[in-house]
């Protein structure tokens, strides 16, 4: 484990905006004014139901995009522009694709700094539109924002506050995306900094920090050079509410997973299989959107074998590559337009290769395993 | 009218360097071998593309072979270390995919071991045959 503080932006304004203590923006105002990056990508706030990524080196608009934003179901990844020093704000999947795409020559991992958000899970749009009118009555656009609160949904409208319990909001078919709701990864490790407000205490606006690499020191070292954060170290019991609330989120996760996958394995594999990836289209959307696909344009799978056979080729050879690969961010499943479970089928081989392999795309930079030799050839 | 028996289709993969001049030797002592299986002559094992199994699969193979040469003696370095690890890989697939893993075999095979290919192609074809044909070749 890194060095652990609780750190805020020390520009009181900054402080009172940011989700929690303002310590993202002001370490990120930092790395521009130090000259550490030349631009920053971040998420833009539309409106409560709309982000977009943004890259900027202007000041005022990283000021205006604090505080984090739940339905913006991005992978900042594939908006990293090439040859260019930049720092980026990361979930772990953001993260794992980075490093990713960083094995396969897509990005220069030298270049990025990431600053890591703990993550709970992002939400869709659209489907959070709906759960506020449908539940709560409201019109989207009174809404002035929702959180996720020790296990609650909290909505803020005009009208007052709304809340119920996470729990129940996902067995009514709302809240988290499913890939979310069964990844087990909130805290980004493999990122430069990991910041979130788990094991900060109640009342403080802070935010709870681990420095992970060299890289991520230089932007703290940048923040307190620049006079913008302010911070203190975290204490064993702070330390210790963050590890308890990581273990509890990933349990639950765990949880979401079984009980989401359980599904195949009650039904024949084949059967299930050949019926969710026979409704594809192949228009080829997942394959675009895979932050971990390194052929994009110049891909061939799409032209194999579509006709004919009960899985189509372009079916088999994206799962087989993905294999080793698939960080499970769920961007295929967003946008897929006849509602396969991409993700989790991907993620189905995925798991398994890693029991086996004891290998786990997106931490470290060890060789994907299909493009390392078998040691000693034994079958 | 005479019931079409259903036999086991195999698509062995050979290398040029080892198991397909092996495959001839099994000819040339003329071993028993059923002729279930078709050969495609490749370069090296390291050159098969899983996806050409899985093609192999689709197409209505119930089982593929790939033979190369032992650990130590590839043709060309170690290509035949990566063989062994998409098989690896492929195998796990396969049984994901709800195909029984028996159905993919990897075999070293040398070019003088006619016996060995043949007691393997034997082999192979018993077992598939208890397996039954492959459910993911085209609907009959």
């Amino acid at each position: 484990m890194g060095k652990c503080y609780l750190a805020w932006a020390k520009d009181p304004e900054i402080r009172q905006k940011g989700g929690s203590g303002g310590f993202v923006t002001a370490t990120l105002l930092a790395a521009l004014k130090e000259g550490l990056v030349e631009r920053v990508l971040i998420v833009r706030r539309i409106d409560e139901f709309e982000g977009v990524p943004l890259l900027t080196d202007d000041p005022e608009e990283v000021k205006s995009c604090s505080s984090a934003h739940l339905a913006a179901p991005l992978n900042l990844s594939s908006y990293i522009p090439p040859g260019e020093r930049v720092a980026v704000t990361v979930k772990p999947c953001d993260a794992r694709a980075i490093i990713e795409r960083s094995k396969r020559r897509q990005i220069d991992l030298e270049d990025i700094y990431m600053v890591g958000l703990n993550c709970g899970g992002t939400f869709m749009p659209v489907r959070t539109m709906e759960a506020v009118s449908d539940l709560f009555g409201l019109d989207p656009g009174d809404v002035l924002g929702f959180e996720v609160s020790k296990g609650k949904f909290l909505v803020e409208a005009r009208s007052g506050t709304y809340t119920l319990p996470m729990v129940e909001l996902e067995r009514m078919g709302y809240g988290r995306r499913d890939p979310c709701r069964y990844c087990n990864i909130n805290i980004p490790v493999m990122a430069d900094l990991a910041c979130g407000d788990a094991g900060v205490p109640p009342g403080m606006r802070a935010t709870f920090v681990e420095i992970l690499t060299d890289k991520g020191d230089e932007l703290f070292e940048a923040g307190i050079k620049t006079s913008m954060i302010e911070f203190e170290e975290a204490g064993e019991e702070e330390i210790e509410t963050r590890v308890r609330t990581d273990r509890r989120m990933s349990e639950d996760a765990d949880m979401w997973w079984d009980e989401l996958s359980s599904m195949i394995d009650e039904v024949d594999h084949l059967s299930y299989y050949i019926n969710e990836l026979g409704r594809c289209i192949h228009c080829g959307s997942c394959k675009i959107v895979c932050p971990v696909c390194a052929c994009k344009d110049d891909a061939k799978c799409l032209d194999m074998g579509r006709e004919g056979y009960r899985i189509s080729l372009y079916n088999l050879i994206r799962l087989f590559h993905l294999m080793d690969s698939c960080i499970g961010c769920g961007q295929c499943e967003d946008v897929c337009p006849a509602d396969i479970p991409l993700t989790m089928i991907h993620q189905r081989f995925e798991r398994r290769m890693e029991k086996e392999l004891g290998y786990r795309p997106g931490f470290e930079m060890s060789k994907p395993p299909l493009q390392e030799p078998e040691p000693g050839g034994k079958v | 009218m005479a019931i079409e028996r259903w036999e086991p289709k195999i698509l062995a993969f050979c290398c040029n360097w080892c198991s397909y001049a092996g495959a001839d030797v099994a000819g040339v002592e003329r071993r028993q071998m059923p002729p279930s299986f078709r050969i495609i002559r490749v370069m090296c094992s390291g050159s098969v593309d899983p996806c050409w199994v899985l093609e192999a699969f689709l197409e209505g193979a119930d089982g593929v072979l790939i033979t190369g040469c032992h650990p130590g003696e590839c043709h060309y370095l170690n290509t035949n270390y990566h063989t062994a690890r998409r098989y690896r890989l492929l195998r796990i697939f396969i049984e994901e995919l709800g195909l029984e893993p028996d159905r993919l075999r990897l075999e070293w095979i040398s070019a003088t071991e006619g016996i060995k290919f043949a007691e393997v192609i034997r082999d192979m074809t018993e077992k598939i045959r208890a397996l039954g044909p492959s459910r993911l070749g085209p609907e009959r």
